[in-house]
This record gives C-alpha cells, structure tokens and sequence, in this order.
C-alpha cells in the first residue's frame, strides 16, 4: 500500500555568495528526506519542494508565500543567514506554519513559528571565548564581515572578554563579499596580537585565512585563531593554511560516536568519498528527522500538535542526543571544541559533558561569574558547559 | 555597585495589565524566556510596588488612582496600544511611557521594547538628577553673587578678585563655593582660611 505524502518545503540557495552553503544544506535535506521514505518507521513519505532564493533576501519571502500559497506546505526547512530567516518569519507566523531553521545563529529571537535547530550563542560562542580567556590570551584581535552574526557575537566576546580583565584590541568588519583583506592582515603583523578572532563568512573568510597564513609564516609568527563557523568543506576549500584554527561547533565529522559513523558512512557513499559534511548540513539532516518523527508521533502534520510532540523528544543524531526545549522552541545541543588540520578535518579536544539547553537571549549568563557557578533559574540543570576533555 | 545591563533581564518583576487573553499569554511566555517574573495586575487592584517595569494596555485607561499613577511614574511604563487614535494616544501620553508595543502582540518586538523602556527611564533618571542638580546651583546663583558683593565692598576689590578669594577659600576648607558664600552672607565677613 502507498504511503500518504506530506509535502514539506525547503528553501536553501543553490545560487548566490553562499551557494556553497547553501548546497550542502539542500544535499543533507534530501538525504535524510530519502532515508525516511525508505524507513518502514514511519507512516508517511516526504515530497520535498525546493526553492533556491539564489541568495537573494527578498527572494525568500516568494519563495515561501509560493510554497504556502501554491503548494500548500505546513513545514518549512531552511534559511542559512538570519536576514533570510526574517524575511519568511512574517509568513509563517501570519499563516501559523512552522520553519525548521537548521542554521547556527546569533541569538535574541523565538517565535512560536520557529524551530531553531542549531546552535544557539551559548552553544558556540560561550565555551570558545572561555576556553580561550583560560587557555590562551585575555586580549584580542577581531576580525568579521559587517553584518548582525559578527556584530553580537563580538558584543558577547568583548563582555566575557571585559570582564575578565581583558580587551578587545580591535575590531575590524568587511562587506559580506569582500576579498581585500591585506591591510588587516599586514596590522596583525605590525601588532602581533596573542590571538585573532575571525568571525567572517564565506570567500571573504577563505581569502582572510589564506593571507593571514602565509604573512605569519613569513614573519615567523605563531598567532591562534579562533573561529565560530569553520567547518570540514570550507577547510577543503582554503586548503593547508585553514590548520590550526580552534573552532566552536556541536558538530565535526571527526565525533566518534556510532550514530556518526554511520551518518558520515552514509554520505560519503551518497556524495563521495572525497566530500565532508559540516555542522550546518547535518543540522538539516537532523531537522528533517526531527520533523519526521514529530509528524509521526503527533499522527498529524498540524503544527501545533507537531510543535508538541516535537518538544522534548530525544533524537541520537550524528552529533549525539538533541531534543526541542519546549520553552523556547530552540534545540538542546552538545558544545564541542576543536583544532582544524592539515587533512582537511578538525581534531576535537573538547566537550560538554551533557547536551547544553539553549539559552538564545542569554538570559543565564553572567559574566563576572565562572560557568560552573551559572545555573539554571529553577536550579536543576547546569545551563553552561562543563568542558570535559574527549582526547 | 555597577547597574544591571539594560540588556539582561533575568530577575527583574514586570506588573502586566493585559486584557486579552491571547496578548496575556505571549507576554507571560516571552518573559518565562527572558527571566523576568511577571505580576498580573488589574488596574482596580492594589499596586504591588516591587516591580521594576509595567505593562500597560490602553484597554485599561484612563486610570484614575493617584497612587497607581504615582507608582507607574516610578518604573518604566511600557503603552500597549491597539488604536492609535489621537483620543487614546493622549491618554496613554498621561503615563509618561518609555516606549510601546501594538497589539495584537507577538514574541519579536517584545525584548527591544523591553531594553528600550530601561534605557530610556536609566537616561531620563540622569537627566532628571542632572536637572534637579542644576536648578539647585541655579538658586544658589543669588547667594553667591551676594557673597561676591560683600566682598567687594570689604575688601575693596573688583567682582573677578572677589570670587577668586572665595574660590580659594571654599578649596581650603573643602566646601562648595555656594556653601562657603551662604557662610558669608550669614556672617557678614569672609571666613578665615584654615591652610
């Protein structure tokens, strides 16, 4: 007997300055959308709709007015920047559907509307800065491209940084785009800061990465940096100068953990042995069966029994158990810390010792106080990570 | 001790007066977010005077009390508005808001109002104390030029040597020039410097 099909929208741009973004998000929905029709599990099948905004914002708001209007989706996965997210937002909360937004992000949102699948600021930008503020330096060098994600990000670094007595020694954006980065990089040369920064995103960040190295190497400089973004396709692209970055993410392909494996088995013999997932693409992959298993718990694909019966719910995916905080629809993750190297892959060191709740208005945090100290408003479950070493 | 970031809320108390349900609720769940403790309030009832904000919806007006008008010219009012008619916005303008929000409410909006409204009566606050401190110096104005002139008369010296000399006095014995001015009127003579 045919399954019913529940048709599900998915907007990611396959076009535009992050197409490459964008792809791997697209091949990771598709992959899991295949292995759940393929799954005795569930009682349905997906049609996934593609749309490609081609990186253009008010795209997005077409894209997803068409895939109401005209297809009649309820579920929404997509979006990678947040300027696209809120450009769909006042649809979806208009026509009560529901956006599964695989993307990390900067924070200070929640809609009803949204499920934030990935890292909210205390996941990622949190344990760096104080693994760094231990570990490495109290002062540093920002660099990021000039819109909101750097933006907050560099205002939560210069508050942890603050606090600890520390500085921000400079902080330098560019235009998403763009590839001059050599007066940057010869001013880290001429300061030599103990650690730089770099929140900048796609080509500009390649281009940064690259000329960084090679002016250090030549100045005989060993200068860390650190990074909330890089991930295993981007250090194919900058090639051997991406080793040595410390990087925050809940998701390397190098986790070894069994759901993992075979995640990554999977792939590589979907895309090829020479590809590599990232923590935006798996993000997806983990919607899509966090929407999947959500459609078939509730027996429906209305969004406020989907919403229900997505809360709480615990999924070992690749990056190990996550599950939809019911409060504020973001998703409770797993902090991890790592070293990139030169094959390509990232070298984890670090990890909390529980999957972390999201806490995307920062609520529990307090500076002046050490992580261990910060604890959930009822007391029960530390918010922060506790940072075990996994080597 | 340093004052709490208008952009962290945790721990602060909220007095809601919302009529509708469904506004009630997204505030109730948006605050549970954000960490601030809310207090229903119904304007008939008594003023619960620990809260750090309110607010207000312009179903609720004119309210009429002058102890809860007093109480809401003491923490930050945010106006939650669902007409924007001129007749309801001068009422709402009678509560000094820091900022609104309209109805029908949703989550987005919620915490910019929020850091706004804190922002906004920080700033007034410091403006105020600035103000009232000015006016007060103001006043003293009259005292000092009196003490300027009794001066110039005692020690037969210009206007400018004669504040001088009272400058200088007031900065040995560590008081304000307006301080050591009204010592001069009252005394009738310029107080002997003790360096």
């Amino acid at each position: 007997m045919t399954k019913p099909s529940i048709p599900v929208g998915i907007i990611c741009s396959q076009h535009g300055p992050y197409q490459a973004m964008g792809r791997e998000l697209l091949k990771s929905a598709l992959m899991a959308v295949d292995e759940i029709n393929n799954e005795s599990d569930f009682d349905f099948s997906i049609t996934p709709h593609v749309r490609d905004p081609r990186g253009v914002v008010s795209e997005y708001h077409t894209a997803c007015d068409d895939l109401i209007r005209n297809v009649g989706v309820e579920h929404i996965v997509g979006c990678y920047t947040s300027a696209s997210r809120k450009q769909v937002l006042p649809i979806v909360e208009r026509t009560d559907r529901l956006l599964w937004h695989p993307a990390r992000y900067e924070g200070f949102e929640c809609s009803d509307n949204v499920i934030y699948v990935g890292a909210s600021p205390n996941h990622n930008v949190l344990p760096l800065v104080r693994y760094v503020l231990e570990n490495v330096t109290r002062h540093l060098f920002c660099v990021g491209s000039n819109y909101v994600w750097t933006w907050e990000t560099n205002r939560v670094t210069r508050e942890l940084v603050t606090a600890a007595q520390g500085s921000i020694l400079a902080e330098r954006l560019l235009e998403l785009g763009e590839s001059t980065v050599g007066h940057i990089v010869d001013e880290i040369v001429r300061r030599r800061p103990p650690a730089v920064f770099n929140t900048l995103v796609g080509s500009s960040s390649y281009d940064f990465i690259r000329a960084f190295h090679a002016a250090t190497t030549s100045a005989g400089l060993n200068i860390p940096m650190l990074s909330c973004s890089l991930c295993e396709p981007e250090l194919k692209v900058v090639g051997p100068a991406s080793a040595g970055c410390i990087t925050s993410s809940a998701y390397f392909e190098s986790i070894r953990l069994p759901e993992n494996r075979t995640f990554v088995a999977r792939w590589k013999a979907r895309y090829g042995d020479a590809s590599s997932p990232c923590v935006d693409g798996q993000s997806t992959y983990v919607a899509v069966y966090l929407l999947a298993r959500a459609l078939q718990r509730a027996g429906t694909s209305n969004i406020g029994e989907v919403r229900r019966a997505a809360a709480g719910h615990r999924y070992n995916s690749p990056q190990g158990p996550v599950w939809i905080d019911g409060g504020n629809n973001h998703c409770v993750l797993t902090p991890r810390l790592a070293v990139s190297n030169a094959e390509g892959q990232f070298d984890i060191f670090w990890e909390a010792d529980a999957p972390v709740r999201p806490d995307p208005y920062l609520t529990q945090l307090d500076v002046a106080v050490s992580p261990a100290r910060e604890t959930a408003r009822d007391g029960a479950s530390p918010n922060a990570p506790h940072l075990r070493v996994v080597k | 001790m340093s004052k709490p970031s208008s952009f962290s809320l945790r721990g602060r108390k909220a007095l809601v007066a919302i009529k509708d349900e469904r506004d009630a609720s997204i505030v109730r769940r948006q605050f549970e977010r954000l960490g601030i403790d809310t207090i229903q309030w119904e304007p008939g009832g008594a003023v619960d005077g620990c809260a750090d904000l309110a607010l207000i919806d312009d179903e609720f007006l004119p309210l009429t009390a002058p102890a809860q008008r007093a109480f809401l010219g003491r923490c930050p009012v945010i106006a939650l508005l669902g007409t924007e008619t001129p007749s309801r916005l001068k009422l709402m303008l009678e509560l000094d808001p820091a900022t609104f929000l309209v109805k029908p409410l949703r989550s987005a909006g919620i915490y910019a109002a929020l850091v706004m409204a804190f922002e906004r009566n920080e700033r007034t606050n410091e403006l105020k104390q600035q103000v009232a401190k000015l006016e007060q110096r103001l006043r003293s104005r009259r005292v000092v030029l009196a003490a300027v002139l009794q001066v110039m008369h005692s020690h037969a010296i210009a206007e400018p040597a004669a504040f001088a000399l009272i400058r200088r006095a007031a900065m040995e014995q560590r008081k304000t020039i307006e301080e050591l001015s009204a010592e001069v009127t009252a005394r009738g003579y310029l107080p002997r410097a003790t360096g």
